[in-house]
């Protein structure tokens, strides 16, 4: 058994930050800025550190988790919340492949950003980022979660924005931190809400799942239905924003403007996924409320085809991954929206490596083109880049689901729990009957289609970028080159990952550890959506079949389509147009429907309201100018007149103090006064 | 003697600053910066010391009035706070400036250290009199310093400023002056039952006379017309003065002078939280247009305290630390970004943010402090501004579901102008030529990284700020022992609001309806008291519900109880 403290995960990558953070600073005066091989080194010691950390916990771990409470954080009298850390059996899993990738990107990092100014900069938010992302995964209430989950999100906002003097790659960062933020507050009122249903405390996990075990128990369901639904709405309006689903995903494609290790790192293999990572953790509660669990299965059905759609109109290499991010992140979250929470977080698992390969992949065909983004403008790549080549080659057998390879057994295990545990619903028809609609058949079909795309648009992307001749400039050519050692070994070693993840839990050849190992974590409430939901059980090997198919006529319409496409020399930006335009930014026209009216308070705000406050100011001090050099005209040198009016006033002063009964009873006289008008008032009306 | 010293040692300070020469930048930065350290060092101790109050001295008597009024301070958990931020941010200011003026400062310095003086004041007050004399105070030398050392507009400004506010809390002064023809004297208690005699018209005249001056001083829409043009004026170290020590006087007053004298009626509540809500909105709408960044900043402002205004009118029990919360960093964070933008006007020579841009390329270590202070500024959880906002949100969601969503707009919207304040000040190029002013200084850096710091450390323990809340009970027992009656009479109103909310919530929950019997004789009485069959059903199922949900709370701590336990067994289980 092992005796180290759960605050050293986080601690290494904050003592980076701080260090990498000061050093940047210190550097940013002098011209060369800081030694490269030392910021590199410390980069990735730190990471790699708490990496070895969460191993050896990992190996020693009870059943039951362990639990670290460090300090009080705040005690107010409707809220106590204290900072402290839950290892278990979820938390585990994405510690493990957090720290792990997160150490391998920073290492890949080192020659992506070689020669960069802000090199010590980029590290420091890279620490930040997986300090941030660790006391999301590790805390154990849901405050200290949003607090890693705004942090994240604030990394993120600094990374994409990372090259800050062009403004559009700041409009890129602004907008994800917005869009964010409305997810964020989804998340916040979530949390109020589950606060008024169960007390003080709640927001402990520990205690979450307590109380909501006691609801079931105790048939209190019903009374708490109405609300419990709400949060569970809200909460998932915080997972649509980080995790890019509809209908806050606009961010995520602008989000690529940030460097390719980022994009890697935060945009695909961890940061967004911590919105599946939530719904498993409060899975107790989603388990009970079907209404809820529905609404995210469609949108994840939604998401996964739209973004799969998407896919097939880009040019960019990066928006190609992104939206296939966003696809596959609805896949996770039909799998979650049918209670199968272990299924969704082992594609958050096999997902991290085969994007995060693809990104890296990706990044190094950058790195070897200079810069050049556009796939028109690439192409034959095989032969000058062979290793990034087959990194490339085998995570795209993953991602359409290759037999054998990893997202096969993630992918198809979805697929599979949508039909066992997808509901049927009796929908009434307007004229009376009802007809009962199989939910699960819809994702099923749905999700099928969408990993036939997949195959589509990842084969296209494969196929434009390492097949057939090269179409960029021939001066470029000449400086074609394979990427150093430094970012081909982490390439090389998550190209195993995503040929060899899926075998932590492969149901045909008998294989369940991934799902043994998070049942603990994950407390049983799936058995309690199951039972809701009336699985029934189906045959592995006819989805794995199917799938297979799937993916293979997908390869073939890509290699029919694309292999022997002529590809016009690119002259615009790269970006779609016309209905592939219209298809792609369908959700920021939607975005600017609200903005718009926004703008427009705030215009009428500035212009009318804030203008006519104005100018009724300005008239009362006009006003009271106006009767002060009225009264001046009384101050005249005429002795007699002066003293007609003191006396005037005098005697004004006495009647009044004699109705009133002495000086101090002028108020009550004024009161009076009041009073009566008002009652004469009311007998007038 | 702390309490004196904090009230007219900083008077005494101006006066002895007029010793300097003009002429001697150097020797009047040095004493004025002293001075400062003293007094920040001594708001610390008051900080520190918890409840202190001093003996209450007969002061004047006002013609008309019953009783005298008294010279009586008094330090409690909020007032002390507000000390510290007045001096934490009248120290930082007077650094700050040195980089702003040359031959004036010692005049600026006297005008500050006047306006700190009137701020405690204010802050430590425990008799209405003293504190209506501190609270019209501090606008003489704030105004001064405007038409004195303020940009082009500086007259119009300070003449805005001052008239505003001093007309804003004249019908207070009137009303003050009735309260005390009735009252025995000038302290809460008795102003206290001196408003439960009067008429229900006269009451509430009275409070609408208070009301306005505080809303005037906040300020809160729509009487927020000086505050732009004040703020975009006034020199960049005073604007953080004003928005982040004085503008606090008018939440201050509320939650002090207001919740205590007043019996509100939830019509009145609402409406005041409602006013605070559309001034949070409103404040957020107008900083996402604005183009001066100043102008901005008082906007952004503006809008954190109506949130703080909406808190403090929710009156759930969490109120008070939540506010108390939000204000200290909300202090702190405006003070820093003022003094910051006040550098960066310095250095690009003008304060339109269109005509900025490119400050963290141009000057790292500059744009590293203004982002941090612009996220620190976003309530990202973590800073002391999340603990605020969520507190705030956490009492405005007990009152009503609805109006923390508004909060919650405000939140998204203040991401969007803070986040579009950063880029076009420090991100992109250069809007424009121009050649560069004089940069911060080590010693100016070095005191804007330790606000950040300050930040962030009440972000991860709160408790350092709330505590001070915590010996509110406490130690008004000591004082009672300690000082005279009239001290008893001043402690305990300020205890009540809180009380009071206490026992109200507390009443249906002590109904306990655990059988059958008791609903059907509930049912009968509900009968009797002409209720339709509808409407009993649903009030019967509410009763039963909130009995639930007390029954699963309670049954949720004793199970966190029993289960602690083996938790700590199994893990000495695990040692082994």
């Amino acid at each position: 058994m092992t005796n180290l403290p759960l605050w050293l995960i986080p601690l290494f990558p904050l003592l980076g930050t701080i260090l990498l953070g000061t050093i940047a600073v210190v550097s940013s005066g002098s011209k060369k800025g800081a030694a490269e091989n030392i910021v590199g080194g410390l980069a990735v010691i730190f990471p790699a550190m708490s990496f070895a950390c969460v191993t050896v916990l990992a190996c020693g771990m009870p059943e039951s988790g362990i639990r670290e409470t460090l300090c009080n954080w705040i005690d107010f009298p409707l809220l106590h919340v204290d900072i402290g850390f839950l290892f278990d059996g979820l938390s585990r899993i994405m510690l493990l492949f957090v720290t792990g990738i997160g150490t391998l990107i920073a290492l890949y990092s080192i020659g992506y950003m070689h020669g960069d100014r802000g090199f010590a900069r980029f590290f420091a938010y890279i620490n930040l980022f997986l300090f941030s992302m660790i006391v999301l995964v590790l805390s154990d209430n849901l405050l200290l979660t949003f607090f890693g989950w705004e942090g994240v999100g604030l990394c993120s906002y600094l990374l994409i924005g990372f090259w800050n003097k062009d403004l559009k790659n700041c409009k890129a960062a602004n907008k994800a931190f917005i869009v964010n933020r409305v997810g964020d507050i989804g998340f916040l009122l979530g949390m109020l809400c589950l606060l008024s249903i169960g007390g003080a405390a709640v927001l402990n996990y520990d205690i979450f799942n307590q109380f909501m075990q006691m609801i079931l128990n105790g048939g209190h369901l019903d009374l708490v239905f109405t609300l419990l639904t709400l949060t569970g709405v809200l909460f998932f309006v915080g997972c649509t924003g980080k995790s890019a689903q509809i209908p806050l995903l606009t961010w995520l494609p602008d989000a690529m403007a940030g460097p390719t290790p980022v994009s890697a790192l935060i945009h695909a293999a961890t940061m967004v996924t911590s919105g599946v990572y939530l719904v498993a953790r409060m899975g107790k509660m989603f388990c009970m409320l079907p209404e809820v669990l529905l609404l995210i299965a469609f949108v994840g059905m939604f998401t996964a085809l739209w973004a799969a759609i998407t896919g097939l109109f880009q040019n960019d290499i990066k928006k190609v991954l992104a939206y296939s991010t966003i696809s596959q992140l609805g896949y996770m979250f039909m799998a979650a929206g049918v209670c199968a929470f272990d299924a969704s977080i082992f594609h958050v698992f096999t997902h991290a490596f085969f994007k995060a390969a693809l990104f890296l992949g990706a990044g190094a065909v950058i790195h070897s083109l200079a810069g050049e983004q556009d796939m028109r403008k690439m192409g034959g790549l095989l032969k000058k880049t062979p290793v990034t080549a087959c990194v490339m080659i085998f995570a795209f057998f993953a991602i359409v689901g290759f037999p054998g390879f990893a997202g096969f057994w993630s992918k198809d295990l979805i697929l599979e729990k949508l039909v066992s545990n997808g509901p049927v619903i009796a929908m009434p028809f307007a004229l009376g009957g009802s007809v009962n609609v199989p939910v699960g058949m819809i994702l099923y079909v749905v999700g099928l289609a969408t990993a036939v795309i997949t195959a589509v648009y990842m084969g296209r992307l494969i196929i434009m970028t390492f097949f057939g001749e090269y179409r960029g400039s021939k001066e470029s050519e000449a400086h074609i080159h394979e990427a150093p050692a430094v970012m081909l070994i982490p390439m090389v070693v998550l190209t195993f990952g995503s040929i060899f993840a899926g075998y932590l839990w492969a149901d045909m050849i008998g294989i369940t550890f991934f799902k043994d190992s998070l049942a603990a974590a994950l407390g049983g409430a799936e058995a309690v959506g199951e039972s809701i939901l009336s699985v029934h059980h189906v045959n592995p090997v006819l989805f794995a079949v199917l799938g297979t198919l799937a993916a293979l006529l997908g390869m073939f319409i890509a290699w029919r389509v694309y292999a022997n496409k002529k590809i016009p020399t690119p002259k615009d930006s790269g970006a779609p147009e016309g209905s592939a335009a219209a298809w792609t930014f369908v959700w920021d026209y939607i975005h600017v429907g609200f903005v718009f009216p926004v703008r427009v308070i705030a215009w009428i705000c500035d212009v009318v309201v804030d203008k006519f406050l104005q100018a009724f100011q300005w008239t009362l001090g006009a006003i009271g100018e106006i009767l002060g050099d009225g009264a001046s005209t009384f101050q005249v040198r005429r002795v007699r007149l002066q003293l007609a009016l003191s006396i005037t006033g005098v005697a004004l002063i006495v009647l009044v103090a004699l109705f009133a009964e002495g000086i101090v009873g002028i108020p009550d006289f004024v009161f009076k006064l009041i009073d009566s008008v008002k009652s004469l008032l009311g007998r007038v009306i | 003697m702390l309490l004196h010293l904090l009230v007219f040692a900083p008077f005494v300070a101006a006066i002895l600053m007029v010793l300097n020469s003009k002429e001697d930048f150097k020797a009047s930065t040095h004493m004025a910066i002293l001075f400062g350290i003293v007094f920040a060092g001594m708001s610390v101790a008051l900080v520190a010391n918890g409840n202190m109050a001093t003996t209450p001295v007969e002061w004047f008597h006002i013609p008309g009035c019953k009783g005298p009024a008294y010279y009586y301070l008094y330090s409690h958990g909020l007032g002390a706070w507000m000390v510290f931020l007045s001096c934490g941010l009248s120290l930082v200011a007077l650094i700050s400036a040195r980089g702003h003026l040359d031959k004036n400062y010692r005049n600026f310095a006297i005008g500050i250290f006047a306006l700190m003086g009137a701020m405690n004041g204010t802050f430590l007050a425990a008799d209405a009199v003293l504190f209506f004399f501190f609270f019209e105070a501090m606008v003489i030398p704030a105004a001064l310093l405007i038409a004195g050392f303020g940009g082009e507009k500086r007259k119009q400004a300070a003449m805005t400023f001052a008239i505003y506010t001093l007309v804003g809390s004249a019908p207070m002064m009137v009303a003050l002056w009735y309260l005390l023809t009735i009252a025995d004297n000038s302290l809460v208690l008795s102003i206290v039952l001196a408003v439960q005699t009067m008429p229900q018209s006269a009451q509430l005249l009275v409070f609408l006379s208070f009301l306005l001056a505080f809303l005037v001083k906040t300020p809160i829409f729509p009487f927020h017309g000086w505050q732009a043009i004040t703020y975009s004026e006034a020199p960049a170290p005073l604007s953080a003065i004003l928005t982040g020590a004085m503008s606090k006087a008018g939440v201050f007053g509320f939650i002090a002078w207001m919740l205590p004298i007043f019996t509100l009626d939830v019509p009145q509540i609402m409406t005041v939280l409602w006013l605070g809500l559309i001034t949070a909105i409103y404040g957020a709408l107008m900083a996402l247009r604005a183009t001066d960044g100043k102008k901005l900043l008082a906007y952004s402002s503006m809008s954190h305290l109506g949130i703080a205004v909406a808190g403090v009118f929710s009156f759930s029990e969490s109120m008070l630390s939540a506010v108390l919360v939000l204000l200290v960093a909300h202090g702190i964070s405006a003070g820093v970004q003022y003094f910051l933008l006040g550098v960066a006007e310095r250095m690009t020579g003008t304060r339109n943010i269109e005509e900025m841009g490119g400050l963290s390329h141009t000057n790292p270590v500059f744009g590293f402090l203004f982002g941090a202070a612009g996220v620190l500024a976003l309530a990202v959880p973590g800073t002391a501004g999340f603990i605020g906002e969520f507190g705030v949100l956490l009492s405005v969601w007990d009152m009503n579901p609805f109006c923390a969503g508004v909060v919650g707009f405000c939140m998204i919207l203040s991401a969007a102008y803070m986040l579009r304040f950063i880029q076009k000040v420090i991100f992109g190029t250069p809007a424009r030529e121009y050649k560069e002013g004089p940069r911060a200084s080590a010693l100016e850096g070095f005191a804007y990284g330790v606000m950040l710091l300050l930040l962030l450390v009440f972000g991860f323990h709160p408790a350092f700020v709330t505590n001070a809340l915590r010996d509110l009970n406490d130690s008004t027992e000591q004082t009672a022992a300690i000082d005279e009656e009239a001290a008893v009479d001043e402690a305990l109103p300020d205890a009540l609001p809180v009380e009071d909310e206490e026992a109200v919530e507390a009443e249906p929950l002590e109904s306990h309806i655990a059988t059958s019997a008791d609903v059907a004789q509930l049912d009968s009485s509900l009968t009797a008291a002409g209720f339709s069959e509808e409407e009993k059903k649903e009030l019967i199922r509410q009763v039963i519900e909130t009995e639930a949900n007390m029954a699963k709370a309670t049954a949720a701590a004793l199970e966190k109880e029993q289960s602690a336990q083996p938790t700590v067994k199994d893990e000495e289980a695990s040692n082994d």
